[in-house]
């Protein structure tokens, strides 16, 4: 006990501010559960998503560095990125547990979640969607499981999960490519209401293409950020092969997206659609084009601060396109308008802090990154345990 | 995979030009359902008051669940709580339903409404009042009607009897059926002595949606076996190639150093 309060006083102070975070925001949710959607959301029939499904969507994205470099170490064999899988799926796990839990409280029937699996309509895309989160939820647990049994009673079971690593790998890779073309699929059958610079058959393969950028550039920012605070990261030669896919993905991208509206014949709203071209220019300037740049750059594959900087536009970039897609670019019907109820966003804001909580403990109590930077933890407490070599690896 | 769009074996033939904004249809509707009159599954749309005195004109229309031959509802509905009868009609299971609220976002003509106030809602759409049907009665709305504003009958008959009314008079109607191509065809068809969009419908495109979205949702299984096979295949290539390369550097160095030992030698 008296270790435990020990350990919590020597927790960096953002963690409390985090933790009361949580707790208000579950708190908010659990009573949103008992009185329903409309005293405490401001979600309406013309609006019946809002910023939490605009958060999902975003976070998925963000997620996606997890299968991205998972297909990249175990499919494609590129060893050398092997240190930088261990903190992506931890991000992705809990990037995905915080959409299941925002999900639940905006389910409007969460007591019967389990009919998503005993009622399936498989030409619904949002079924698609739930059945791959959940399945590769369950995967990511999997593949962060060495990290987590590194040090207890279980090792044992180490050298049985390092044995299918691959085919479930790949398996997870597929479930991947799936609900994150699918986010892009559900929004198909809103074209009516979507606005046509966003709207396109092509949304699942933009939300696919778009989630490895955002996946990667989420890696490199939390690996400089987590050197900052806990002094523990990749090595820069990791992050730096990493963030040299970068260009490649996103010039990608622009290709099929600007591509898609000539094909459409659609490029003439780029100019004239005022607010909704200026949200699009923003996307692709800020979200695309200044990561080109900033990425081609040698030097700043190789700094920590620039890699942030630029991994920061990325994510940026891509959460305003699902902001856009999920929210800001979707007609209201008779002109009616949305904006999120304070609950909302507490809840949202509890989640993240839950999330930021629980990444900070197991970050500095399991042996996420293999590689450390020690240069600056003079002035922190020794670390409760060291580095290990799983059996996992 | 199959998908039947075929005609609907029952329609509505709504003409706003004897719409008297009574309401009475807003009434049955609440009595027939058992739901509160702000939340009935059928309501008014209208133009507005138009013209200059003393020549002012306002026109309405009831508006309710087209019931589409290919229902985006249908298509969205995660557990398919929303599905098309053999009759054609729409139908709600409210027992399979998750709250989802795709169907709301999916419908292009924006019919689906929801119990936001209670804590555990439900989507409240037209479902035709298919009990009533199976009775041989009316919809309650159709049956209330006092101005025969709402016709209620067979597809076929509805639809002619809309091309029939604005061929007769073709100085009073505007040339076209809304819903006969709407959004794929639909079993609710409209006619108006007023453009549709003055009444405040939807311009909704002639194909549904749902179509562009089975292309894509179908097409899934197919993808995921492309990828295990495919991403299985790549593992397996660059594990052999691999391997390849680091045994002939073995070789090489091993010939290597056996050279060194010959030179020694």
């Amino acid at each position: 006990m008296r270790k435990l309060l020990h350990e919590l006083e020597t927790m960096p102070k953002f963690m409390y501010v985090t933790a009361a975070l949580t707790l208000f925001g579950v708190g908010v949710g659990l009573y949103r559960m008992l009185v329903g959607l409309g005293p405490t959301t401001n979600l309406t029939s013309a609006f019946p998503w809002g910023i939490w499904i605009s958060f999902d969507l975003a976070t998925v994205a963000l997620s996606g560095g997890a299968f991205t470099l998972a297909a990249l170490v175990y499919v494609f064999q590129f060893e050398d990125l092997h240190a930088a899988t261990r903190p992506t799926v931890l991000a992705g796990l809990l990037g995905y547990s915080s959409v299941m839990v925002i999900l639940l409280f905006d389910l409007g029937r969460w007591d019967r979640f389990y009919n998503v699996f005993l009622h399936p309509n498989i030409s619904s895309a949002l079924l698609e969607v739930s059945w791959c989160i959940s399945a590769y939820t369950l995967i990511l647990i999997y593949e962060l499981s060495p990290v987590l049994l590194a040090n207890t009673r279980l090792k044992f079971l180490l050298p049985f999960i390092k044995k299918y690593t691959v085919p479930i790998v790949i398996a997870g890779v597929t479930l991947s490519t799936m609900h994150q073309s699918s986010l892009g699929t559900m929004f198909i059958i809103m074209s009516p209401r979507l606005h046509p610079l966003w709207s396109s058959m092509l949304l699942p393969i933009f939300f696919l293409v778009s989630s490895f950028a955002a996946g990667i550039s989420l890696v490199i920012g939390g690996a400089s950020l987590s050197n900052w605070l806990f002094g523990r990261s990749l090595k820069i030669k990791t992050m730096a092969k990493l963030s040299w896919f970068i260009p490649w993905i996103l010039a990608f991208y622009l290709v099929i997206k600007f591509g898609e509206l000539v094909i459409t014949e659609e490029w003439d709203l780029l100019f004239s659609s005022g607010t909704y071209s200026a949200m699009f220019w923003t996307e692709i300037v800020l979200g695309v084009l200044v990561p080109i740049v900033l990425f081609s750059i040698k030097q700043v594959r190789f700094s920590r601060t620039w890699s942030l900087i630029g991994a920061l536009f990325v994510m940026g970039g891509a959460v305003l396109n699902r902001f856009n897609v999920t929210w800001f670019a979707i007609a209201g019907v008779d002109g009616e308008t949305y904006s999120p109820h304070w609950m909302e966003i507490a809840v949202l804001v509890g989640v993240v802090a839950g999330v930021v909580t629980v990444y900070s403990v197991i970050a500095r109590y399991f042996p996420v990154y293999e590689e450390t930077e020690t240069s600056h933890s003079k002035d922190e407490q020794p670390r409760p345990l060291e580095q290990s070599h799983a059996v996992g690896d | 995979m199959s998908h039947q769009t075929n005609n609907p074996r029952y329609g509505f033939l709504i003409d706003a030009s004897y719409c008297i904004d009574c309401r009475s249809c807003m009434v049955a509707c609440s009595v027939e359902n058992e739901v509160p009159m702000d939340s009935t599954r059928i309501w008014i749309e209208e133009t507005g008051v138009t013209g200059t005195y003393p020549d002012l004109k306002r026109f309405t229309a009831p508006f309710h669940c087209m019931h589409c031959k290919d229902p985006s509802c249908v298509s969205a509905c995660t557990v398919s709580a929303l599905t098309r009868n053999e009759d054609g009609i729409v139908v709600y299971d409210q027992d399979l339903c998750i709250g989802c609220r795709y169907c709301l976002y999916a419908c292009p003509f924006s019919v689906p409404n929801y119990q936001w106030e209670e804590p555990l809602p439900l989507v409240i759409k037209c479902d035709m009042c298919f009990e009533r049907l199976g009775e041989g009665q009316q919809p309650a709305c159709a049956a209330t009607c006092p101005t025969g504003a709402i016709q209620f009958g067979r597809y076929e008959e509805m639809l002619a009897e809309a091309h029939r009314k604005i061929s007769e008079q073709p100085d009073k109607y505007v040339p076209h059926v809304y819903g006969e191509e709407e959004n794929g065809g639909t079993a609710t068809l409209y006619i108006s002595p007023v453009p549709f969009e003055e009444l405040g419908f939807p311009i909704a495109g002639t194909t549904s949606p749902a179509y562009s979205n089975r292309l894509v949702t179908e097409g899934t299984p197919m993808v995921a076996g492309m990828m295990l096979v495919g991403l299985t295949g790549a593992y397996l290539t660059i594990k052999h190639l691999k391997e390849e390369s680091e045994q002939e550097r073995e070789e090489s160095a091993h010939g290597a150093s056996s050279d060194a030992a010959k030179k020694e030698e």
